[in-house]
């Protein structure tokens, strides 16, 4: 059971180099640099650049693990000052290694994460951390060109790791897919490979998502992964709802990619799916998300933007900090798009369709559409059960088509036949 | 248009003219007064629904244009154009010729006039001042408290009674006989307690429970009922009640989005059903919660922005209510409430 919350990407990480698909020259280019270090005829860092979920920090880990090198790893986006970026690798330099490794490894990862700004000098005291180190120094990014990193280049050998092939992607979902003994429709793996657009973690998320969550089919693919978008939003959800704390909950609209509006949506469909075992959990996350509403409904009519922290603060830790919150398991169940956005589009042929129609009533009958919803409509189906010529006549006096009377009389089975 | 006429009683057997108008004698009275004089101030009429308060207003349109009525009224619904920019519009378009025949006036009537916003009535206000000269407004409201008092110092003020009994059931007696069908005492006393004082209701129940018997008892009227309202109310609700959320969400969803029934709406059932047909038999201390979450709900409603949102932390307020009360459905497993439509059922043991 435990196995099973441990994330897929993480279970399957490849241990050693020779794990690692594709990607020959990278991973022979990192092996000719640790092994000139160990050698000491290396002084330079190693900053491996591409793409997210190309496998720059497995790879790192992986060599680590093939030469007998204990790895000393920090994220440069979480370790903020480079004060602090240098207590660590001081610590690596100082401390001698325990269990009989061979010798030291550090790696930087997410280097481009770090925010000039806050951190006070970051990147140059970085290249000052390398220019004086005595231990190999590994660094990821996702875009080596950044301007930021200018500096870093010239300290370091740049290797670009490129994105992965999609048969390359394709061939380790087979493999996990028959390591859990799940049953997978390859045209479902080749999907999730093509959308994954050569990020070897989000394919492997997605196909743990989808297989946790159903069967792996192409159509639930689809639903759940082909957009970007989409799965961002999944994350986004994900964070809001585990969040502990107002700041870890808030924290999600910092995001650059934020969208309160969409978000909303999200939460509105999943927090339910989330908080399903507890009534009182359920009954405090909507109560916020419903104010919230009543606060964007203010600020959008009355043009006061100044409403909007309370809205974000209402909609996420109002979501996330609820009497009786269940227990979250690492992939919540169920969680879904946003059923509404589907069904309004399902749903707007029927929807003209029966607007028309009501147009035509409201104005034979004098009544408005409510009360024609409501005392008109089910005595006209109760005459239409009687005598089907009912929906002739009713169609003829209002000028529409049987079928749209049809619709009007039971949405339920009109709609039922559309599909 | 005759073809529904024929088809609908309502329609059918609706009063052309104002003396045909079923009670409301001081209405009559005061309408024909202005008829008489051949002049119209703005009018007002508001009651409950099904009285006649449309009724009147068709009837006064016929009262001083005679056939040509149609070409000099617009007929408007407050909740169902898209605000008042839409009426303003219409209105416009409408006021800019001029009326034909003898009468120096157009006739706007404005159905549901309570349920704009005060806001919306304002600029109604400007408008009604605006095209003074060419038009009249007849504006029909259930709640007088509805309507802004600059509006109603514009308006000559009606009120609408609901119906009595006699007069219910004595018009309901005459349609009976001219459709050529039978309606027995006690038949038409179950109409009258299930419509009370709403004629319109009477008549399409009346209507409904002609198509399962040529005689019209209790028991078919008991029959119609359960049918003439919506399952999906019923579905909705007992899935709340009973916290399945995802079921209840469902049964909204369809009700919105397949029904067309809005989020206001779907609102005036609920409250219906749980507390006024005392449908799942609900605790007086649980519906005094159920009652204060509605009006809570549909104050929110009018400030947000987004009714799934709003209705969805109903559902979910309404099964922190059934867990408090220990509701619990008598279908196992959740289902949804029985199919047969005879069943007025309260499914709480």
């Amino acid at each position: 059971m435990s196995q099973r919350r441990l994330p897929w990407f993480e279970k399957y990480r490849p241990r050693s180099l020779k794990d690692v698909v594709n990607q020959e020259e990278v991973k022979k280019t990192m092996e000719d640099w640790i092994r000139r270090w160990l050698d000491g005829k290396e002084r330079r860092a190693l900053l491996l650049s591409g793409p997210p979920g190309t496998g720059k920090t497995t790879m790192v880990h992986a060599l680590a693990h093939d030469y007998g090198l204990e790895l000393y790893e920090m994220n440069a986006s979480d370790v903020r000052t480079a004060a602090r970026i240098r207590e660590v690798v001081g610590k690596a330099l100082n401390q001698g290694s325990l269990f009989g490794f061979r010798g030291k490894l550090v790696l930087f990862d997410e280097i481009d994460g770090i925010n000039v700004k806050a951190d006070q000098g970051g990147i140059s005291e970085i290249v000052d951390i390398i220019k004086e180190a005595k231990v190999p120094i590994a660094m990821t990014a996702n875009d080596p060109w950044d301007p930021k990193l200018r500096p870093l280049r010239e300290a370091c050998i740049v290797v670009q790791v490129k994105p992965l092939k999609n048969r390359d992607i394709l061939e380790v979902l087979r493999r996990i897919c028959s390591a859990e003994r799940v049953k997978c429709d390859d045209d479902a793996l080749k999907l999730i490979a093509e959308s994954s657009m050569g990020d070897m973690r989000s394919a492997i998320n997605d196909l743990q998502l989808v297989a946790e969550t159903g069967p792996v089919t192409k159509d639930r693919v689809s639903l759940l992964s082909s957009r970007a978008h989409q799965y961002d939003m999944f994350k986004v959800v994900d964070m809001v709802l585990k969040a502990n704390t107002v700041s870890s909950a808030t924290a999600v609209t910092r995001l650059p990619s934020f969208d309160w509006e969409s978000l909303m949506l999200w939460l509105t469909e999943n927090a339910a799916v989330a908080y399903s075992s507890s009534v009182s959990a359920l009954s405090d996350a909507y109560d916020n998300l419903s104010r919230a509403d009543v606060l964007r409904g203010i600020m959008l009519s009355k043009q006061e933007w100044e409403l909007m922290p309370y809205l974000l603060e209402l909609m996420t830790a109002g979501v996330a900090l609820v009497r009786n919150k269940p227990k979250l398991p690492f992939f919540i169940r169920g969680m879904r798009f946003p059923e509404k956005i589907r069904l309004l589009a399902r749903t707007r042929e029927v929807r003209e369709t029966r607007d028309r129609v009501m147009h035509m009533l409201r104005t034979q009958l004098h009544e408005s559409s409510s009360t024609i919803i409501r005392d008109y409509i089910p005595l006209v189906r109760i005459l239409a059960q009687r005598d089907s010529k009912i929906i002739n006549t009713l169609a003829r006096a209002l000028g529409v088509s049987e079928g749209s009377v049809k619709l009007i009389i039971n949405p339920e089975s009109a709609e039922g036949q559309g599909e | 248009m005759s073809e529904l006429k024929e088809l609908l009683w309502v329609e059918r057997f609706r009063p052309v003219r104002l003396v045909d108008l079923v009670d409301q004698e001081g209405v009559k009275v005061g309408l024909l007064e202005f008829v008489r004089r051949g002049d119209l101030p703005h009018l007002l009429f508001y009651g409950p629904p099904g009285v006649g308060k449309t009724t009147a207003a068709l009837a006064l349109a016929r009262e001083f244009y005679g056939e040509s009525w149609r070409s000099n009224v617009l007929e408007l619904n407050a909740s169902d154009e898209r605000g008042i920019d839409v009426i303003r519009e219409k209105v416009k378009e409408f006021a800019r010729t001029v009326a034909t025949g003898p009468v120096p006036f157009k006739l706007v009537i404005l159905d549901e006039a309570d349920n704009m916003t005060s806001d919306a009535q304002q600029a109604l206000r400007r408008i009604m001042e605006m095209y003074a000269a060419s038009t009249r407004f007849i504006l029909l409201a259930n709640y007088i408290s509805g309507i802004i008092e600059p509006v109603q110092s514009r308006c000559a003020i009606f009120r609408f009674n609901p119906l009595p009994r006699e007069a219910v059931i004595e018009r309901l007696r005459q349609i009976a006989k001219e459709v050529g069908i039978q309606a027995s005492e006690d038949g038409l006393e179950a109409i009258w307690e299930t419509t009370q004082g709403d004629l319109r209701k009477a008549i399409n129940t009346m209507q409904a429970a002609a198509t399962i018997s040529k005689v019209i008892d209790k028991e078919t009227v008991y029959k119609v009922v359960g049918r003439v309202e919506f399952k999906v109310i019923d579905e909705f609700l007992e899935n709340a009640l009973g916290g399945r959320f995802e079921d209840s969400r469902r049964a909204m969803r369809n009700i919105m989005y397949t029904y067309g029934i809005s989020g206001v709406e779907l609102l005036k059932y609920i409250q219906e059903e749980l507390l006024i047909n005392d449908r799942f038999k609900l605790p007086i201390d649980a519906k005094v919660e159920v009652s204060e979450l509605i009006a809570d709900i549909d104050n929110r409603l009018v400030f947000g922005s987004d009714e799934e949102i709003q209705l969805t932390a109903l559902i979910a307020k309404l099964a922190a209510i059934g867990s408090k009360y220990g509701f619990k459905t008598t279908q196992e497993g959740g289902a949804k409430p029985s199919e047969k439509p005879t069943t007025r059922k309260g499914t709480r043991k």
